[in-house]
Formats: structure tokens, C-alpha cells, sequence
């Protein structure tokens, strides 16, 4: 898995964001129910997206339901989808501090015959089989290789406390709420990330920001 | 010959002055060896030096339009040897950075297949199968449209896309630099497009087209372990590229002139190490200090700080007290360019600096060898005006006199003064990190350090000596040296010849002495290359330089004999031209000394910091006894 920092450049023909391909993406994702993960929009914008992805069986994260925020770039599917876990996750390969993963296909081996739903596949995947030598949270991978046990207890603690299926409706109850409210619904699950799921905490920060 | 000023080495035991104390060189003398061995010495040394080296570095300089030329001719030898397109060839020599050997030597061992699959090229016969082509539409995997055919494309490696999906595929890729790698948008596939495919596609983008076009004509460059832009700025859109040795300073003809093997200014002899610790030592100090100990000097009797206006380094304060420029001690009036009684400064004392402690001897080491650089490089860039005022009254007077006369003797003087004021300068960088026990602590003891220490610093001082006696002639008013007769004209030669010979002595202990008996790491400096480096043109106005190596050769002179001399009917006899220069030489040091007194009076009363210089006519004759080889 590379983790290489990726120049964004002005495109010289740089078209408009390719709204056909991302409703048909979004069908697909409605017409399988089957597959784990789901995607819901975010107001109007097509181009931020929440995903929705089940914890893997037999793993740590069994039973958990992981939110992952989506930004897509104007040149999507060309340059791969910005993609980064709301719900705290303890993995190897993703940051405990603000949910950056490193996966490669979201990185240099994105290709444009990949979806969001691959993408998030992909997510689902990771999460069943960490790769601890190509680390992006050094502190966990180091666990994960010397005190497993540990490890995995913590994982599933993680996994029941910030990652409950409930917890995934709650969150988003209060999200909608915010949104309700006037706010975007990315501001108002940064607000609620950063007053740990303090619904009034996080209106009065929004109410200061604006 | 003199050493003016032995301000290389400074030392508290005058013992070495009295071995160096050695007196014109040129003086007439049955001891003395001639101009004529001394150039015959050279020579062999010059020829055992080069066998070191297996090849001699040459260096290519390529232009915009030679850059599509040698290109060209690479992707030539590999399309003609492997029989594979042009795409092929280009994509393989990026991978091998451009080292035909490299490639065929990997495709001699490990087979086609192998060198195929390691620069990700899928070849027409390992493809994958095409997909059927009788379909009338295709399923575009990156829009999820139904395309026609003829409006996809298919790559080598099998996959097929829409022609709007690679446009913008090609697009993304190449405005972010990655135009020499534009891969297939097939999952995990990697494969490298081929180029006409791409610009068949891109035909109608112009702008991405030359971009990418652009992008592969640089690759050449800038993906070539053999090849560098020059560093110019604004850049001069030149590059060079060095065929054998990555060592060298190759000089393109924007004027720059750099060292290939880290672009920054040419710095031999001090290695590329060496001068990246050097300036960040030099960032250290503030500009303030480094400009008051770079420009001026406390007069040693009244204190004001004194600036040099000219390129000797023997200069006399307002005051009237004559003092050293490099090591600021008042001199005396007896000091003279040709002998300095008592002084000798440049010599890095180790006894002296013991007292003192590390952090202390630190800063001191630092000071001297920095000042002494620093006194270096002013005196080029004072010397600079009057090589450039001197070359304008050559070309003025070769143009206008109808007995064409030859100056190409005086060229070849200032130019080895530009250069061995700049080599003189590094030198002084070197022996800081070469001596300094820090750099190489495990691998010389303090002893071998002292040892070598003495050796280099005792070439350097007879170097430095020469070189301050060449700056003195040529800083004679133009007139008088544009007229110079026969006397004068031989001084400037056998100086030029003797510095070039005392040069590479200096590259030969450094190369083989001191850098050679290192073991750990890989300390290499460019070598020096002699008058052949200075003019890439060869002979000059009947100024013929040898071939190989450095010697200079002075036809009908006789001061040179190049390899080739031995047998050439039209040159003299070695003998007779031997004894005609050294009458020659004792007539000019005859006829010197009116001038100087005359140069004494213009002085003290302008421009002149410089002390009396003079030769000394009929001193006894004192070669250099002690030859350190």
C-alpha cells in the first residue's frame, strides 16, 4: 500500500464534474442489497457523499457499521475519490486521530474502471486483512504485530463503543438535525466528531463558527 | 623562481623556508633545470596520472535542437538492435535512464520477456487476447456508456476505454507530470501506452500534445544519470552530458561553468562533500561578518580597516605600513614579491592552535582557511578587469597590426591566472575538511595527517608563489606588456608553464596521496585537465596544447615538448633553444628592474597597495632542492 502525497494541478481541459457516471453509480449501489456497503447523499451536492460499511465477519469489527465521508474531485473518475473514516477505527492502516486511510487504490493504483462501491469493497476488505508493514497509524500497527491479543480486544472495543450500528443512526439522526438547522451536514459531523457526539455541544461550536 | 610569498603555509619552525628558499628558476645556470625539463617532467608525470583514469572525460553540451539528435540516436541503436517501435525503445531507455549499456546488457542476460515485464511494456506477443472486435458497441468501464466502436480505443494491453475517457485519463495524467509514464486505466494493470496512440487521441489538444511532447524530448535529461541541465538562471535551456568520469566541470557555452556531480559551482579540488559542508558553514556567519572578513583587513599600525584594490596579495596601507593580505602582519619594506624575509603565514600550525581549546581551534582553523580562500577569489575578480582590458588590446591589435604578431601567449597567461586563482581559492577548502582530523578521524592517523598536511601545504605555497609572480606581470600597464619584447614574453611563458606543472603535482598528491588512500566512502574531485581544459578548441592562434593531459606547448619556443615533439624536424634542437631561453629570461630580468623602481614611484602614489617588485637579477641561482615526490 502506498501512501504518496498526490499533487492536484489545474487540469488544462478540465471538464465538468461527470454527473452521469456517479447517478449511475448510485443505482447500482441502491439495486445491491447484498454487498455490505451503502452510500447516501448529502444534501444536493453529488460531490460529497457518506458511505456506509459493514464490519466484516470474524473480525474485530463484526457487528460494527463504519461511516466514511466521500469527496469527489471535479475530474472523478479520473483522479481517485478523497475517502476517510468518520467512525473511529482501530486499524493498522488507519489513522486513530482523524480516519486517513492508506490503501493504495485510493492512491496510485486508483483506476477509473473502479467504482465507489469497489472502493468501498476494497474498505471492507482492508479491514478483514490490516497490513501492519505499510502502517498508517505506527502505534497500532506495532500492537497489531507484538501484542495481538491487545489488539484485538481494543479493535472491538472500538468497534462497540464508536462504530454501533445504533451509534451510525444516532449520529445521524443528530446530523440530519444540525442539517435541519441550516447547516451543511459536513459541517455538523465535524462539529459532533470534535465534541464527541455532544449534540448541543457541537450546535453552539457551529453557532460560533458562523 | 620565487615563491613571493609563501603565504600557503605558516609555521613556526623556519626550517622549510630554507629549503624553499629557491630563487628565480629561470636565471641561467648550469644546475638549473630548464624550462624545457621541467616541461619534459611534466609530461611523464602527466602520462602516468592519465593511465589512472581509464578514459578521459569528455563532455557533450546539447542544445534544444541536439537534444532531439542524440535522443534520436538512442532510440535508434535500441529500435535497430531489439527491432521493437519507437514507443517500445523510448519507454525501455526511461527505464534504464537512458544507459544503452545497462539495457543490453539486461536483455543479453535475462532474456527480452524479462526486460519487457520489467519496464511494464506488454509486447504484441504477450498481450492479452483482444476483446472481440466484431461488437458493435463497448461498454466503457470508466463513464458506463455504451459507446461505438470506433469511438474507443483499445490499448496493447487489451483494455478498451472510450476516446472521451482517455482524453480525460491523458489529460489528469499529464498536468500532473506524469507524462512519461501514462499507463492503462485497466485495474491494477500498469501497462505503458503506446505513444501514438496517445497522440492520436490528444490530437486534437494541443497544448497537452506539446506538453507531452516536451515531457518525453526532456526525459533525455532529466531521467539520465549522464546527462544535466545547466544550472544557469534564468536557465539557458542547455544540458550537458559527460561521457566516461562523472567527475568533472564541464562549462556550457551560456558561460557557466559547474560541477557535474552535484551542479553547484565548480569547486575542485575540494570534493562535492566538502563544499556542501563548506557553505552551510559559511550560511552560519552572518553576512556582516563575512563581508568585513572577506573585503577588508585591520592595518596591522593604524587599525582602519583595509580594502584591496588590486590582485597582488602584498598591500600597503594608507598610513605607509606594507602588510600581508593574507595574514594581515605587517611585512616591512624589504618585503618584496620575490622573497619575503622572515614571513611565512599560510602554514596552518597545529603546535600553535594546541593551547588553545577545540571550540576555539574550531572557529580559528575555520578563519584562517576561509580568509585565505576568500583572499583568492578577490584577487580573480580584481584580476578579472585587467585580463578583460588586456584581451581587448590583443584583439585590437591583432586586428589592426598588418605583421600579424602572436598574443596567444599572454591569452593562455591570463586565462591560467583566472583559473588557478579559482583551484588556489578551493584549495584552501579542501585542506579545512582534508586536515582538520573530523572528516576522515578513522581512517588517517595524526601523524599520517601532519605528514600530508606538510606535503600539501609545501605545493600549495610553491603554487601560490608562482601564481602572485604571473598576477604581477600581467598587471603591468597594457602598453608596455603588449609590447614586450622577447624577455618579458618568455617570463610570462615559463610562468605559465610552471604553474600548470605545480598544478598537476597539487592533483596528483590529492588524487593519488590523499583522496586515493581512503578506503571508506567514495571522495572523488574533478581532475585537472591542463590548458586542453581551458580552451575546448584546442591550438589558439598557433597555440597548439598537447592532447592528452595538460602540457603546453609553445612552438618555436621550445619551453614545451609534447609527446609528439620528439620527432618533429621543424622545432629546434632541444640544446641550443634551452640556452637561448635562458638568456633570454636573464635579459628580461635585466631590463625588469628600471621598471619596477618606475613601477615603485606609480604606487605609492594611486592605485599601487602593491609593494616594490622586482626581479632580482644575477642572485644566486637557488633551484628548489627539496622536490616533495
Amino acid at each position: 500500500m502506498h501512501c504518496a502525497a498526490r499533487q492536484t494541478a489545474p487540469v488544462a481541459c478540465a471538464e465538468m464534474f461527470d454527473l452521469g457516471r456517479i447517478q449511475k453509480e448510485l443505482r447500482e449501489i441502491e439495486r445491491d442489497k447484498t454487498s455490505g456497503v451503502t452510500v447516501q447523499l448529502n444534501g444536493s451536492s453529488l460531490q460529497r457523499l457518506t458511505g456506509f460499511v459493514e464490519g466484516p465477519r470474524d473480525t474485530p469489527y463484526e457487528n460494527g457499521y463504519f461511516v466514511v465521508d466521500i469527496q469527489l474531485d471535479d475530474q472523478y473518475p479520473f483522479v481517485p475519490p478523497k475517502m476517510r473514516f468518520i467512525s473511529k477505527v482501530y486499524h493498522p492502516n488507519v489513522s486513530s486521530a482523524n480516519g486517513a486511510i492508506c490503501l493504495d487504490i485510493l492512491k496510485d493504483q486508483w483506476s477509473p474502471a473502479l467504482t465507489l462501491k469497489t472502493a468501498l469493497l476494497s474498505l471492507q476488505a482492508l479491514l478483514s486483512s490490516p497490513e501492519p508493514d505499510d502502517p498508517q497509524d505506527a502505534v497500532v500497527a506495532r500492537q497489531y504485530l507484538t501484542d495481538h491479543a491487545t489488539f484485538v480486544r481494543t479493535a472491538r472495543m472500538w468497534t462497540e463503543n464508536f462504530a454501533h450500528r445504533s451509534q451510525a443512526a444516532t449520529e445521524d439522526e443528530k446530523v440530519t438535525k444540525l442539517a435541519d438547522m441550516g447547516f451543511s451536514r459536513v459541517d455538523a459531523i465535524a462539529a459532533l466528531q470534535s465534541t464527541a457526539n455532544d449534540e448541543n455541544a457541537a450546535l453552539e461550536l457551529l453557532l460560533s463558527a458562523a | 623562481m620565487g615563491t613571493p610569498h609563501d603565504c600557503g603555509a605558516y609555521s613556526v619552525e623556519r626550517m622549510m623556508e630554507d629549503m624553499y628558499d629557491y630563487d628565480s628558476g629561470y636565471s641561467e645556470g648550469e644546475e638549473e633545470p630548464s624550462s624545457d625539463e621541467a616541461g619534459m617532467d611534466f609530461l611523464d608525470g602527466e602520462c602516468t596520472t592519465r593511465t589512472h583514469h581509464a578514459q578521459p572525460t569528455r563532455w557533450l553540451l546539447i542544445d534544444a535542437k541536439k537534444l532531439l539528435q542524440v535522443q534520436e540516436e538512442a532510440l535508434a541503436s535500441v529500435m535497430a538492435i531489439l527491432g521493437c517501435s519507437r514507443s517500445t525503445a523510448r519507454s525501455l531507455l526511461m527505464h534504464f535512464r537512458w544507459n544503452t549499456e545497462t539495457l543490453f546488457g539486461m536483455m543479453a542476460e535475462r532474456g527480452l520477456d524479462d526486460l519487457y515485464r520489467a519496464a511494464r511494456i506488454t509486447s504484441r506477443s504477450a498481450k492479452t487476447p483482444l476483446a472481440p472486435c466484431d461488437a458493435a458497441e463497448l461498454a466503457c468501464a470508466a463513464c458506463l456508456c455504451d459507446v461505438a466502436r470506433p469511438d474507443a480505443t483499445q490499448m496493447a494491453c487489451g483494455h478498451a476505454f472510450c476516446n472521451d475517457c482517455w482524453r480525460q485519463h491523458l489529460a489528469v495524467q499529464i498536468s500532473e507530470g506524469r507524462s512519461r509514464r501514462l499507463v492503462c486505466m485497466g485495474v491494477r494493470c500498469g501497462a505503458v501506452c503506446d505513444e501514438e496512440q496517445v497522440r492520436q487521441l490528444l490530437a486534437g489538444e494541443a497544448a497537452l500534445l506539446a506538453r507531452y511532447e516536451r515531457s518525453l524530448l526532456e526525459s533525455y535529461v532529466e531521467d539520465n544519470a549522464m546527462t544535466r541541465w545547466c544550472p544557469s538562471v534564468p536557465h539557458c535551456g542547455n544540458a550537458v552530458r559527460v561521457d566516461g568520469e562523472p567527475h568533472c566541470e564541464p562549462e556550457c557555452s551560456c558561460g557557466v561553468r559547474f560541477c557535474f556531480s552535484c551542479t553547484e559551482e565548480p569547486h575542485s579540488p575540494c570534493t562535492c562533500e566538502m563544499w556542501k559542508r563548506w557553505k552551510v558553514k559559511c550560511h552560519d556567519d552572518s553576512e556582516t561578518k563575512n563581508w568585513l572578513t572577506a573585503n577588508t583587513k585591520a592595518c596591522p599600525k593604524c587599525g582602519k580597516p583595509v580594502e584591496k584594490n588590486g590582485g597582488c596579495n602584498l598591500v600597503v596601507c594608507m598610513c605607509g605600513q606594507a602588510f600581508c593580505w593574507l595574514c594581515g602582519e605587517s611585512t616591512g619594506r624589504e618585503h618584496t614579491w620575490t622573497s619575503i624575509s622572515g614571513h611565512s603565514c599560510g602554514r596552518y600550525s597545529e603546535e600553535t592552535s594546541a593551547r588553545v581549546d577545540e571550540a576555539q581551534r574550531n572557529v580559528k582553523r575555520y578563519t584562517h582557511y576561509h580568509l585565505r580562500r576568500e583572499a583568492h577569489m578577490s584577487s580573480q575578480k580584481l584580476e578579472a578587469p585587467v585580463k578583460a582590458k588586456l584581451q581587448a588590446s590583443i584583439d585590437k591589435l591583432e586586428k589592426n597590426q598588418s605583421t600579424l604578431k602572436d598574443y596567444s601567449w599572454l591569452s593562455t597567461a591570463l586565462e591560467q591566472l583566472f583559473h588557478v586563482r579559482r583551484i588556489l581559492g578551493y584549495s584552501y577548502v579542501f585542506a579545512f575538511y582534508m586536515f582538520g582530523n573530523d572528516m576522515f578521524r578513522e581512517e588517517v592517523t595524526p601523524a599520517q595527517n601532519a605528514l600530508n598536511q606538510n606535503l600539501f601545504e609545501d605545493q600549495q605555497q610553491q603554487l601560490e608563489g608562482e601564481v602572485e609572480r604571473l598576477s604581477m606581470m600581467t598587471e603591468m600597464t597594457p602598453d608596455r606588456i603588449m609590447e614586450a619584447e622577447d624577455a618579458l614574453r618568455l617570463d610570462v611563458i615559463n610562468s605559465t608553464v610552471n604553474i600548470d606543472t605545480r598544478l598537476v603535482r597539487l592533483y596528483e598528491l590529492l588524487e593519488n596521496d590523499l583522496l586515493g588512500a581512503l578506503t571508506l566512502g567514495c571522495h572523488y574531485i574533478s581532475p585537472y585537465k591542463g590548458q586542453s581544459q581551458l580552451r575546448s578548441g584546442g591550438g589558439v592562434h598557433g597555440l597548439s596544447t598537447a592532447a592528452v593531459g595538460g602540457s603546453l606547448e609553445f612552438p618555436g619556443l621550445g619551453t614545451g615538448a609534447g609527446p609528439s615533439g620528439d620527432g618533429d624536424p621543424t622545432r629546434p634542437a632541444s640544446p641550443p633553444v634551452q640556452a637561448a631561453t635562458a638568456a633570454g629570461v636573464a635579459r628580461a630580468a635585466a631590463r625588469a628592474v628600471p621598471r619596477q623602481t618606475q613601477g615603485l614611484g606609480q604606487g605609492s602614489t594611486g592605485s599601487g597597495h602593491r609593494e616594490r617588485a622586482a626581479l632580482v637579477p644575477g642572485s644566486p641561482s637557488k633551484r628548489m632542492r627539496h622536490d616533495p615526490r
